[in-house]
């Protein structure tokens, strides 16, 4: 086996032979080693949250992935493959470009009875973000979050000066015993939060411009939240839904006490994009 | 209905049975396990003499069943191939599958061969004095590094877990291996290539044995190439047909139609190809390469059971028929033929590798020798039984734990879903 | 291992004659005594128990009977069990020609039993056991084996030894291979079997392989085989030869 080895022959045979053996031994430490290693620098680089949305990403269905200009009818049928990352894709520029300018005048009552305030931009995560006059910005779960995580406790919130980074855990919450994580919508600094349960808040200064590039505003929240209705149907199925709606028009405000416990979990992984 | 005790380990929102009933599924399996092992144990403690092994029967159903597996397990790395290397994304939704299936097959061959060597504490030498000339030494070379490729391509599946992944080093390492997949594709198709081809190649240098005997290209047997065929075709119907039985048991599609009509058209493909060149080698076999040796080719399917009935099922019951069915697009859009035809193609894969094990046993050689039979004895069976225990309750626990099938849930949500608008 | 007298290249071979061999069995119980062949296990058959050496009986028309004692046939250059074992634990030794089996190096894989179409192998299927005082008749110049490993006739390997360590003490020409007797060859009362270097064209087991009515065991397999058979009775000849007898008088060595 080693060429120092009594028996060693060095003919064709052996070199053909250990020649490849110890090259698929090279081969596969090679990967091992090089995949630990820029897993370390993934880890010091700390991109371990945009990896770890990403990889939730990758668990959607195509369903889950409609693109915004989907949405809006724009590009009907198209799906991202960017986690929703609209500053990082290519398409996102040229469908802004020839878009008209958002429409400003957006009801504050969505479908289903949701409250959608137009001075608020919407994560695909449920956060949104409310710019604020004096420069920060806050940050807390919509209205369908707020219906579908009911009463809800926060088991996990972000502490002043932590730094929060788009798409990357903000907030954790229990909610029917399942826990939940809301995702960032913004990059910047924790100054305070404030609230409990559903209704938390966290307030961030960006320190910086704040890039909304990658959030819903103007019309295609609308459209976002009717298709967001439409997911939820196609989770509960159709028998479950009657009871989720009162009035047979507006959603109720807890929604947990209406979806079968064992599609509970499913439900809100879903929803927050949490898989 | 309540929540599921290990809810937080399964994939979120894939429905699961509940714990108990999934337990007691499990239980059977692990008494058979359980039964497995005592056997293995005795053969290791009193000697192999617990078999119906003897010195003519040196290889018998441990053997015979080791290659079958190998063969059926090839379908690990095919579909790496196919997937990583030639791009057929819809494999996508059955490598996974495929990769568990691999680690269980080639696991447990290797658990099967270490019972059946006499010696197995002596399994390392055949690494410090190999003799690079016998198929048996690259066979074992290939098999030990192929299932560390294979274990290496299963932890990433297994640290995709919902509760593993949470953990930061784990989820970024996973990342990165997964990227690197391509390499352990391309090393395991290497790896594969050898030694399911040294696999044929064991019978197929045996000057000794003229019915497993052949004519060989520079140090290759035809077999060698013949084996590799093989198992490239069954590979992709063995995974076919344990994803149709996994999706029959769980009561829910697993995979889109079109994922089963590329194995399905891989396999048949490379099933005609086989069945072509096993003829051409059978006619060069019977007519020019036995009777050399002094053979008469008559004289190897003299013997019951084994008469000419055997060649004709191997070729063209289990080989042609359902290469026929697997090529035909309009028979492969039917499940009622295509999941039988894979079914059928395993089966004549594992007929092959058992006319060479133990038919090429049974034939006399010497001139004055006697036809010979061999049945196995328990603890033979009930070992190899309790490997497809081993099996089915790996296969089980990652099923419920891990995501194995990526397309499981789009599927699931398309069969429920009676799309009801929302307008009033 | 290198002997010291590799310059030697002999090739000890045995002549088997047919029509001498009254089926007695003195050679199976010589080579069992000389080698630590096990006793059987209580359990064993003929197919699982061990004998180097075992004698086949052959019937013809009329009830008529002929005795053929098998061992390991030594084959030559296309051995087909030093070629498959994976562990190079079966060695065809240049200097002597023998075939050497190396049972602490066996894994017991068994390939080379399937390999071998003489069925001149034999696996221990049990741990040997000695029983009472038969641990003390046991032959010191052989090792014992242990369960789960293959043995074989090796030509009494041990005795050649003694022969060469003899022959260089007493100054004997290193490049001549030394004479001695397996065994088998020393018990057999009638003479069956002859024994020798086949390199020698002098020696009687030389020039009886030559002779027409020897032949070797499926020579169409090209095994190179060192052990000959030879018979008068061609009943005989044609119920083991898978070659009919030629007719220019010589058969390959």
């Amino acid at each position: 086996m080693f060429p120092w080895s009594p028996e060693f022959v060095w003919d064709a045979g052996h070199l053909a032979f250990f020649g490849a053996f110890y090259s698929v031994l090279a081969a596969i430490a090679a990967v091992l080693g090089l995949g630990l290693r820029r897993a370390v620098a993934d880890a010091r680089a700390g991109r371990a949250h945009r990896i770890a949305w990403h990889a939730a990403f990758e668990e959607l269905p195509a369903r889950d992935r409609a693109c915004r200009h989907q949405l809006t009818g724009e590009a009907p049928g198209r799906v991202c493959d960017n986690a929703f990352d609209c500053r990082r894709c290519a398409a996102h520029p040229s469908f802004e470009a020839l878009r008209a300018t958002h429409a400003s005048a957006v009801p504050a009552t969505g479908p289903a009875g949701l409250h959608l305030p137009g001075d608020r931009l919407y994560h695909r995560g449920h956060a949104f973000v409310r710019p604020e006059p004096d420069g920060t910005v806050t940050v807390g779960l919509d209205d369908l979050a707020r219906r579908l995580v009911g009463e809800a406790e926060v088991v996990e919130r972000p502490r002043p000066g932590m730094c929060l980074e788009e798409d990357a855990p903000a907030l954790r919450l229990r909610a029917q015993g399942r826990e939940v994580r809301v995702l960032s919508p913004v990059r910047g600094v924790v100054i305070g939060t404030s609230g409990e349960g559903a209704a938390v808040t966290v307030r961030v200064d960006p320190e910086g411009p704040l890039d909304t590039r990658h959030l819903l505003d103007g019309d295609e929240v609308g459209a976002w939240a009717m298709r967001e209705i439409e997911r939820l149907q196609a989770l509960l199925g159709p028998r479950e839904l009657g009871p989720a709606l009162a009035d047979g028009g507006e959603l109720l405000p807890d929604l947990g006490a209406v979806i079968p416990r064992e599609r509970v979990d499913g439900v809100l992984g879903e929803m927050f994009l949490d898989l | 209905m309540s929540e599921r005790l290990d809810e937080g380990l399964t994939p979120r929102g894939l429905p699961r049975a509940p714990l108990r009933r999934f337990v007691l599924w499990l239980v059977p399996w692990t008494a058979l396990l359980g039964v497995g092992l005592y056997a293995g144990y005795r053969c290791l403690a009193y000697g192999l003499n617990e078999t119906n092994l003897d010195n003519r029967f040196a290889f018998g159903l441990w053997i015979y069943l080791d290659l079958t597996v190998i063969a059926l397990g090839a379908g690990a790395f095919f579909t790496g191939l196919l997937l990583y290397v030639l791009r057929k994304r819809e494999l996508k939704a059955v490598i996974n599958s495929a990769v568990v299936l691999g680690f269980i097959c080639y696991s447990g061959a290797v658990a099967i061969l270490m019972i059946d060597v006499g010696q197995p504490l002596r399994a390392w030498f055949t690494f410090w004095h190999p003799n690079v000339h016998s198929m048996l030494t690259e066979v074992t070379f290939c098999l030990t590094c192929y299932l560390v490729v294979l274990a290496f391509e299963y932890l990433p599946i297994v640290l995709r877990n919902r509760k593993l992944s949470r953990l930061p080093s784990l989820l970024l390492f996973e990342h990165q291996l997964h990227k690197l997949m391509v390499v352990f594709a391309l090393v395991g198709a290497f790896l594969s290539f050898f030694h399911q081809g040294s696999l044929g190649g064991l019978y197929g240098v045996l000057q000794g044995r003229p019915f497993a005997f052949r004519e060989a290209l520079a140090v290759w047997p035809s077999t060698f190439f013949l084996f590799i065929l093989s198992a490239a075709a069954a590979g992709p119907s063995f995974v076919l047909a344990t994803t149709w039985i996994a999706s029959k048991l769980s009561s829910r599609a697993l995979v889109r139609p079109e994922v089963y009509e590329l194995l399905g058209r891989v396999s048949g493909r490379l099933l005609v190809l086989y069945v072509l060149l096993k003829s051409v080698d059978t006619l060069v076999w019977l007519n020019h390469t036995s009777p050399q040796l002094g053979i008469h080719p008559a004289r190897f399917y003299a013997f019951d059971p084994f008469g000419t009935w055997v060649l004709f099922a191997e070729i063209v019951a289990l080989g042609l028929l359902p290469a026929l069915v697997l090529t035909s697009a309009r028979w492969r859009r039917d499940p009622r033929f295509l999941v039988p035809a894979a079914f059928l193609a395993c089966a004549g894969v594992a007929l092959n590798r058992f006319i060479m094990t133990v038919q090429t046993l049974a034939l006399p050689t010497l001139p004055f020798d006697p036809f010979l039979t061999y049945l196995p004895s328990w603890q033979e069976t009930m070992s190899f039984l309790g490997v497809v225990a081993y099996g089915v309750v790996l296969y089980s626990l990652s099923f419920r734990y891990l995501n194995l099938f990526p397309q499981e849930r789009e599927l699931l949500a398309s069969e429920e879903v009676t799309h009801v608008p929302l307008v009033a | 291992m290198k002997s010291p007298e590799s310059n030697v290249r002999a090739r000890y071979g045995m002549v088997v004659d047919l029509d001498r061999c009254n089926g007695c069995g003195a050679c199976v119980v010589a080579c069992a005594v000389e080698n630590n062949v096990p006793p059987a296990n209580g359990r064993a058959t003929e197919r699982t128990g061990i004998s180097w050496l075992n004698v086949q009986r052959l019937e013809g028309a009329g009830g008529r009977a002929a005795f053929l004692p098998m061992m390991c046939q030594q084959c030559d250059t296309r051995t087909p069990c030093a070629s498959v074992c994976p562990q190079n634990a079966v060695e065809l030794d240049r200097s002597s020609g023998i075939v050497g089996q190396v049972p602490v190096r066996c894994l017991g894989c068994r390939y080379c039993m399937v390999a071998c179409p003489y069925h001149a192998r034999y696996f221990n299927w049990w741990d040997p056991q000695w029983p009472g005082t038969i641990a003390e008749t046991l032959n010191p110049a052989v090792s014992t084996r242990t369960r789960g490993v293959v043995e074989k006739c090796n030509f009494c390997i041990q005795r050649l030894q003694a022969a060469r360590t003899r022959h260089a003490a007493t100054g004997g020409d290193p490049a001549v291979a030394p004479d001695y007797t397996p065994a088998c060859v020393e018990a057999c009362p009638a003479g069956a079997l002859v024994f020798g270097d086949l390199g020698d064209p002098q020696s009687e087991v030389s020039q009886l392989a030559q002779s027409p009515e020897s032949f070797r065991l499926l020579e169409r397999l090209g095994t190179g085989a060192k052990v000959h058979y030879r018979t008068r009775r061609p009943w005989v000849r044609q119920a083991v030869a898978d070659a009919p007898a030629p007719t220019d008088g010589r058969t390959h060595v």
